[in-house]
């Protein structure tokens, strides 16, 4: 039902797209041509996609003689930053692999090329593609996606009395104490106190909203009940007091002191790493518990093409052949990351894996932040108040009064 | 100052210059590093504090002509934001407790390292010098891991004698002081290489002629060692100062200036708001307030310290 | 007090010896002293050689709660990685050469700054001081972005030039030698003058030599700070062989969500032995060199 919902709205944005872009007739029109290309593409990529890419332009050039494609890996946590210093001096790459976070940012710095028309924007999973689309363009495509679940021991939960996943808000409540007072554990819930990607689907969980397409609405009903649940779990002593940034929940979980957290498919390989032999059995994953629905973040990579790129076919054919559902499987196999494009989970690479098939199960109810230019400073804001919301004894609403406020002030672009 | 006591008995220059001539020398050497100063320094800074004035901000990386001239509203914004001034606490707290202990420290172990003899001499001097030199990318790993709440090494060891560390790094209490300690145990080898060399200067003989008339230790120290250690001391103050006070890295990479900002230094706001948010206005306003404190310290520490003569 | 000084001083200018050892008279070693120093050492010490051992880990053992201290199974895989991983051999090679060329720069262009500061007059000399040591205070988070365009606008993002230019004669290093020369008597210089050697005659063969420890000091400083130079390097540079170590490690190591710990560690122990090397070769002289900054007064 959902599905068919956003495919219209998709439609109906394509349609709104086509008039804006200009068809035909354009200089720069930017359609990806069906034969050859040629020339030299410079892309800038992050940490391990960068690394695992030379597999896949090596296969591109062989199906495209003449073409060079260099790729530049730079580090995750200046990227950001270097990417706008580099929009600033007017020398950008040929194309980027950049975090869904930041696509609004970017086209709001007007650097951004738009996507063309040929490259299907239903393809992807639906809020994949909402983080490319901007004052309705498209000017990113998605490339691999990221979606987090809940991890759980089922050992410490079955000691518990446990043996089924949580399935609703109340479930999750339960599970927690119970690990922590009969379960043997130190800790239900081990939840990070400055994180808005885990705070996030607890409000969208809840049915509410942090941002109507307009104006901000942190000071709602539903995002404050949603506080207040989420608060509960460090009021109740059930998630650990304060987190760092970089707090790393697998050897814990392992240990067993934090049973329960909320995870990505990187801590798949982490904690069965850390588990070593026999430990596969004494955990599980499972998907977001319900209030009114049981939405989870998706993040993950998007794809863009400069504006001052100079061999744009090139660059967006490239585009195009990853996201065909044969490079989209290709890449999993070499980097694990999951594929942004739909078509691609049907093939036995992404069902026979059960892990795999949870996170395939939970992307069909993701929702992803706001595409809005100002997300990084709003992100920043937000991930600094809550830590406060959370240790402080002021009430949720006030706490979200005051978030509602700072929103306002640094404004969505 | 060796100099101007020497200079009693200089003889003048024989040849007269023209006032022309005179200048030349001194801009022929000076020249290099002015062109490099004034192109790639005095450029860039003049541009901030020119962005300072206006409200430059992502909107107009495209085209920087379009930023809003807004006179002293970045000033007044960051002298009443509520962050700015936290930050600007924090940096205080930091250089309040961590030049002192830096410079006492470093002091204390130079004058110690001095009485060391032989190959000890350097396998200290190298030992204490290493963390200076080690990536601050590895020691933010190896420090986290000592001060991890519940399986690092520091809580490990000391719940051996029966006491409960704290979340060294997570409590908003022991955050700072944390950080401070790892600035401090960073840093300590670079002042005390400057305070062993000034150390090698000091006449053995005066320490000679001093025993005889009957001091010891301690008033060795204080009446010899201190007062020659003085013009050391104050460009080890002033360096210590102005690096401290822009502190970054440290609590940068550690806790990204938590828990609930407790850490946040004005280094890294500024950091945070030009190139993050690429809001280039406003931090370059935060950056010149900063840069007022630093001037005025170190001219209140010249003042204070400068060697009587 | 201050004939005492200025003795001390002119001994100084004139001393080439090692400072003498062993002050205690007797030969009595203090034994409390070294233990209370080796604790402090082993403190010191003790998160390096950890690092060092946490590059022979692998990345499970690393993760490892509660943490150990040697390895289970030593291994040089992270090594192996990192250099399969890219080329860091050319990385190394990057780092050095940047590295080399601005402490050479600094060297000759700090010392020549520095002599006509201390030792020649001319007009606009006391404000062009003042500059240099104001640009030490200003935070460099809001100069990069301006620097960047104005590289951009002189076309030369992503070359050395861009990574050395900006670096070749730093204010710190101006303030140094400014004071290293100040130490330097009138008299030597007068006298030079009287004979008729030129200013440059007198700066090469009379001045540098006598500030050989001046110089080491100086080049341990610069090339420590270049060799670990990272925000700078990482936002000029935009084609991976041109990559300084510190940038290669980075991008290397951290991931979107974790990072490689292994590789880190290996990478980070990689980056640090060069810098021993230098220090270990000069800080013979650096101990003596600090000697002439005018600190004695």
């Amino acid at each position: 039902m959902r599905r068919a919902t956003h495919r219209l709205m998709l439609f109906a944005g394509l349609g709104l797209g086509l008039a804006v872009a200009g068809c035909g007739g354009d200089e720069n029109s930017a359609a990806v041509p069906s034969g050859k290309v040629s020339g030299e593409l410079t892309m800038w990529a992050q940490g391990l996609e960068a690394e695992k890419l030379g597999a896949m332009t090596k296969q591109f050039e062989a199906e495209n003689p003449g073409v060079k494609v260099t790729v530049t890996p730079i580090p995750w946590d200046t990227a950001h930053d270097k990417y706008l210093t580099s929009i600033a001096g007017a020398k950008t790459p040929d194309l980027a692999h950049i975090d869904t976070t930041w696509n609004a940012e970017f086209a709001k710095a007007g650097a951004l090329e738009t996507v063309p028309d040929s490259i299907d924007a239903g393809r992807f999973f639906p809020s994949a593609e909402s983080t490319t689309e901007i004052d309705g363009q498209r000017l990113g495509v998605p490339w691999y996606v990221a979606t987090q679940v809940i991890f759980y021991r089922t050992d410490i939960a079955k000691k518990a009395g446990i043996t089924e996943p949580p399935k609703t808000w109340d479930d999750l409540k339960a599970m927690a104490v119970a690990m922590q007072q009969q379960g043997g554990a130190k800790y239900g819930f081990a939840l990070k106190t400055q994180d808005w990607q885990q705070f996030l689907p607890f409000v969208w969980q809840n049915g509410g909203e942090v941002f109507d397409g307009e104006e901000f609405t942190f000071d709602t009903p539903e995002v404050i009940e949603a506080t207040a649940f989420y608060k509960s779990f460090f009021d109740e002593g059930l998630a650990p007091p304060s987190t760092l940034d970089a707090f790393d929940p697998a050897p814990v979980f392992v240990r067993g002191t934090h049973p329960m957290f909320i995870g990505g498919p990187a801590e798949v390989s982490t904690v069965s790493e850390l588990g070593g032999k026999g430990f596969a059995d004494k955990w599980a994953l499972a998907t977001m518990p319900t209030k009114d629905s049981g939405t989870s973040f998706v993040g993950g990579g998007n794809l863009v093409v400069f504006e001052q790129s100079e061999n744009k076919e090139a660059a967006w054919k490239f585009v195009d052949w990853m996201s065909q559902p044969a490079q989209q499987v290709r890449f999993f196999e070499e980097s694990a990351d999951l594929p942004a494009v739909e078509d691609a989970w049907n093939d036995p690479a992404l069902t026979r894996d059960k892990n795999i098939a949870i996170f395939g199960k939970q992307l069909e109810d993701t929702k992803a932040p706001p595409a809005i230019a100002r997300w990084e400073e709003i992100g920043s804001m937000l991930n600094t108040e809550i830590e406060k919301a959370l240790s402080g004894s002021a009430p949720p609403e006030e706490s979200l009064q005051g978030i509602q406020e700072k929103a306002e002030s640094i404004g969505a672009s | 100052m060796t100099a101007s006591a020497a200079s009693a008995g200089r003889r003048r220059a024989p040849r007269a210059r023209s006032r022309l001539d005179r200048h030349v020398p001194g801009w022929a050497f000076a020249s290099p590093f002015a062109v490099i100063l004034g192109i790639f320094l005095a450029i860039p800074i003049l541009a901030s504090l020119l962005l300072s004035f206006t409200s430059f901000n992502i909107g107009n990386i495209q085209s920087w002509s379009s930023a809003r001239f807004v006179g002293l509203d970045n000033y007044t914004q960051a002298l009443t934001d509520a962050r700015v001034l936290k930050s600007l606490r924090n940096t205080g707290y930091f250089v309040g407790v961590g030049v002192p202990a830096t410079i006492a420290l470093s002091l204390a172990l130079a004058v110690g390292l001095n009485r060391v003899v032989g190959a000890m001499k350097t396998v200290f001097r190298v030992g204490y010098y290493l963390p200076v030199v080690t990536s601050i990318v590895a020691i933010a790993v190896i420090w986290r891991y000592l001060l991890a709440p519940d399986i690092g090494l520091v809580n490990s060891l000391i719940e051996r004698v029966g006491i409960a560390g704290p979340d060294w790094l997570g409590n908003t209490k022991t955050a700072m002081p944390s950080v401070i300690a790892i600035g401090v145990w960073r840093n300590v080898g670079f002042d005390m290489v400057i305070f062993l060399a000034a150390l090698q200067t000091i006449d053995p003989a005066l320490y000679e002629a001093a025993k005889v008339d009957g001091a010891r230790g301690w008033k060795l120290f204080r009446f010899i060692t201190l007062p020659l250690l003085r013009p050391a001391m104050l460009f080890v103050a002033v360096v210590t100062s102005i690096a401290y006070l822009q502190v970054f890295e440290e609590p940068f990479v550690m806790t990204q200036g938590g828990p609930v900002d407790s850490t946040l230094t004005t280094s890294m706001l500024i950091y945070e708001q030009g190139f993050r948010f690429f809001n280039l206005g406003y931090a370059s306003a935060i950056a010149y307030i900063l840069f007022v404190i630093i001037a005025v310290l170190a001219v209140i520490q010249f003042r204070w310290l400068r060697p009587q003569s | 007090m201050s004939v005492a000084q200025s003795r001390a001083g002119r001994a100084t200018v004139e001393r080439r010896a090692t400072a003498p050892e062993g002050r205690i008279a007797g030969g009595q070693r203090p034994w409390g002293l070294y233990i209370l120093l080796g604790i402090g050492l082993v403190a010191v010490v003790g998160p390096f050689v950890w690092m060092v051992l946490g590059s022979l880990k692998t990345q499970g053992e690393l993760l490892a709660s509660p943490p150990t201290l040697f390895p289970e199974a030593p291994t040089f895989d992270n090594f192996t990685r990192l250099f399969e991983r890219a080329d860091f051999t050319r990385f190394f090679v990057n780092s050095t050469l940047v590295a080399v060329v601005v402490t050479l720069a600094n060297l000759l262009f700090c010392s020549m700054a520095g002599y006509a500061l201390a030792k020649l007059d001319f007009f606009g000399k006391r404000p062009l001081f003042g500059m240099a040591v104001a640009t030490l205070m200003v935070p460099t988070s809001v100069t990069i972005v301006p620097l960047f365009v104005l590289m951009g606008k002189f076309g030369l993002v992503d070359s050395y030039a861009a990574v050395i230019l900006p670096f070749a004669a730093g204010a710190f290093g101006v303030f140094l030698m400014r004071q290293f020369m100040s130490g330097v008597p009138d008299e030597l210089l007068d006298a030079a003058r009287i004979d008729g050697a030129s200013e440059w005659r007198i700066f090469r063969s009379v001045v540098m030599p006598l500030l050989k420890p001046g110089l080491a000091a100086l080049g341990i400083f610069q090339f420590l700070a270049t060799w670990n130079n990272f925000l700078w390097p990482l936002v000029v540079l935009t084609s991976e062989d041109k990559y300084t170590l510190p940038v290669a490690l980075a991008s290397a190591a951290i991931g979107q969500n974790r990072s490689d710990y292994g590789l880190l560690m290996a990478g980070s122990v990689l980056l640090v032995v060069p810098v021993i090397a230098v220090f270990l070769a000069l800080q013979r002289h650096f101990t003596q060199s600090i000697a002439m900054t005018g600190l004695k007064g």
